[in-house]
């Protein structure tokens, strides 16, 4: 069982994926299908490949010099692999939130219409309505609107997080890809990331990898788990999340489901009643 | 037996650093107790007279910063381009190590020899005679390694998120490198041009065959056949007349002005280059 069953708007395919770092194979024959306005988890052991993965569908792996990437990704059944696409095109259509809030030493206006400006679809005249619009939606404008001319490293980390998010938006993307995007933050502001998946997820599309099970429980629709099998990454197995989450039917993903849990409370059990001290 | 030994160590070492400031100090000492007495306004402002014996030396000063002004808009491009090559369009590890050997040879050639091939490119083949420009360009060519190595050094030292955070908005390879890499490299190439322009202020070997002369020179009006007077090589030329005392006193002068030029380079580029990597830490 690869793909998602019973969902027929499938927005991203993926088939016969293969990443390799020189001799060493990263991910083997990845099958997947994300559908359209959802929210759609990667979750697995770390090292399994899950960045990778997400890192393939917009083509940024390229940037990496080492690794070869093969197979199939399609958006809206159209090819996105191979020679011949605008990749820049592409990663306009598809944005991506990282692991930790990666701001420019600029303002916060100029870091949200940072990906705007460049693109020249929008004048300049219209970027402040831009700006209000994507940090509105990333539920960061009234914390900043009166600072939108003072260095965006100024803000919490927090709110760094939701200005890049911001800054993914603004370009309006129907893809967001987020790697651990809530793993530097604090649990305030991770609340506040989770709550955007839910709102964002509405009208675009939202591939979360995440190491947090409760997460993926509280955003995703569908959830998909990597394994490492022999040293090298695989799916093990994909669904709707309340399925997956229930009824593993692969071993593996039963048994690290089983792992992270243990781990989950033996990091949180004891901290939580410190943890949300404000 | 152990603490022994690393006081010994220590005191060498406090020996040594106190020889070379005291070296430093000295030097420093001679030149400021003969040269300031000869330095005013109307040192700065006059041009030379009576074959340096009086007068001042405007032009001279002029000169220099004529050269140094060429050879900062020279290396500047040259730097940029070079640095960008290595860090970012080149994928080869060895090629890469190749330009950086390169830049270390370059830096090793004794400047005489940046002077006669000045000599024989720019005065001889191409006939410019004595040109502002040769000497720009050759002051430009011996400092362009220090220049692209702070440049590599400081494109090095950006995160790589940068950059991934530039392409994953949609950018172009040219756009992140205009807006993302090159404004926060920057300073690696403003710092790494005081430093280099410090140095290369005080030379004498490359200009003396190719851009400069004795007296006789103002603004220069062309390419061809317009020198430029300079601080360093009316030092050397005055420094064999200098028996006599109001040559002499001149002479010091004269050094006064450029070791001023040179350390207020080097004190410029030095706290700059602290905020700057401050700035890229902190914002
Ligand atoms: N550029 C690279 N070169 C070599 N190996 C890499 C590279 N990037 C990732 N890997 C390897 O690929 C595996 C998957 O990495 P990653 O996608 O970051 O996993 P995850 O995000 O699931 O923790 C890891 O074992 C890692 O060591
Ligand atoms: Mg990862």
């Amino acid at each position: 069982m690869d793909s998602v069953p019973g969902k027929p708007q499938q927005i991203i395919e993926i088939s016969g994926l293969q990443v390799h770092a020189g001799p060493r194979q990263i991910l083997r024959n990845i099958k997947l299908g994300i559908p359209g306005h959802s929210a759609f988890a990667l979750v697995g052991p770390s090292g399994a490949g899950k960045s990778t993965l997400l890192r393939c569908i917009n083509r940024l792996v390229e940037l990496t010099p080492g690794l070869r990437v093969s197979g199939e990704v399609r958006l809206h059944g159209r090819l996105v692999t191979g020679p011949g696409v605008d990749v820049d095109e592409l990663r306009c259509r598809i944005g991506m939130l990282f692991q930790q809030p990666v701001v420019f030493p600029k303002s916060v206006f100029q870091n949200v219409v940072f990906g705007t400006r460049h693109h020249g679809r929008v004048h300049r005249r219209d970027w402040p309505e831009v700006a209000e619009r994507a940090l509105t939606e990333a539920s960061l404008w009234n914390e900043v609107k009166d600072r939108l001319h003072e260095p965006a490293l100024r803000l919490s980390v927090g709110q760094q997080q939701r200005l890049c998010l911001a800054r993914a938006m603004a370009v309006d993307p129907e893809v967001i890809l987020m790697d651990e995007p809530t793993s530097a933050l604090d649990p305030r502001s991770t609340e506040a990331i989770e709550e955007l998946i839910l709102r964002l997820k509405t009208h675009r599309t939202i591939v979360v990898v995440t190491h947090n099970l409760d997460q993926a429980r509280r955003v995703a629709d569908w959830v998909s788990c990597l394994c490492v099998r022999d040293g090298v990454g695989e799916v093990a197995e994909s669904g709707c999340c309340s399925d997956l989450f229930e009824k593993p039917q692969v071993g593996e993903v039963a048994a690290f489901f089983r792992s992270a849990s243990r781990y989950a409370a033996s990091v949180e059990g004891p901290v939580t009643p410190g943890a949300t001290l404000e | 037996m152990r603490k022994a030994r690393n006081i010994a160590f220590q005191t060498l070492a406090a020996l040594c650093a106190a020889a070379s400031f005291g070296v430093l100090a000295l030097i420093l000492a001679a030149i400021l107790f003969r040269g300031l007495p000869a330095v005013s306004w109307r040192f700065l402002t006059e041009q030379i007279r009576l074959v340096g014996a009086d007068g001042g030396i405007f032009f001279n000063l002029v000169g220099t910063l004529i050269l140094m002004v060429t050879a900062l808009l020279v290396s500047s491009p040259l730097a940029i381009g070079i640095a960008l090559t290595h860090s970012i369009y080149l994928q080869s590890a060895i090629l890469r190590r190749r330009i950086l050997l390169l830049l270390y040879l370059l830096n090793g050639v004794p400047s005489l020899l940046f002077g006669i091939f000045g000599f024989i490119l720019f005065v001889k083949y191409l006939g410019w005679g004595k040109s502002w420009l040769s000497g720009g360009i050759l002051l430009g060519m011996m400092i362009l390694p220090t220049v692209t190595i702070a440049l590599v050094e400081r494109i090095a030292s950006l995160p790589r998120a940068y950059t991934e955070a530039a392409a994953g908005l949609g950018l172009t390879a040219a756009q992140t490198i205009w807006s993302v890499i090159l404004p926060q490299s920057l300073g690696g190439l403003v710092t790494g041009s005081l430093l280099g322009l410090a140095r290369a202020a005080g030379e004498t070997a490359p200009i003396m065959f190719t851009a400069t002369i004795f007296a006789g020179a103002h603004l220069p009006d062309g390419i061809k056949e317009s020198p430029v007077l300079s601080l360093p090589y009316h030092i050397f030329i005055l420094a064999q007349d200098s028996f006599d005392p109001s040559v002499g006193a001149k002479v010091w002068g004269t050094a006064v002005v450029l070791l001023a030029l040179v350390c207020g380079l080097s004190l410029i580029a030095l706290p700059l280059r602290l905020r700057i990597h401050e700035e890229a830490r902190n914002g």
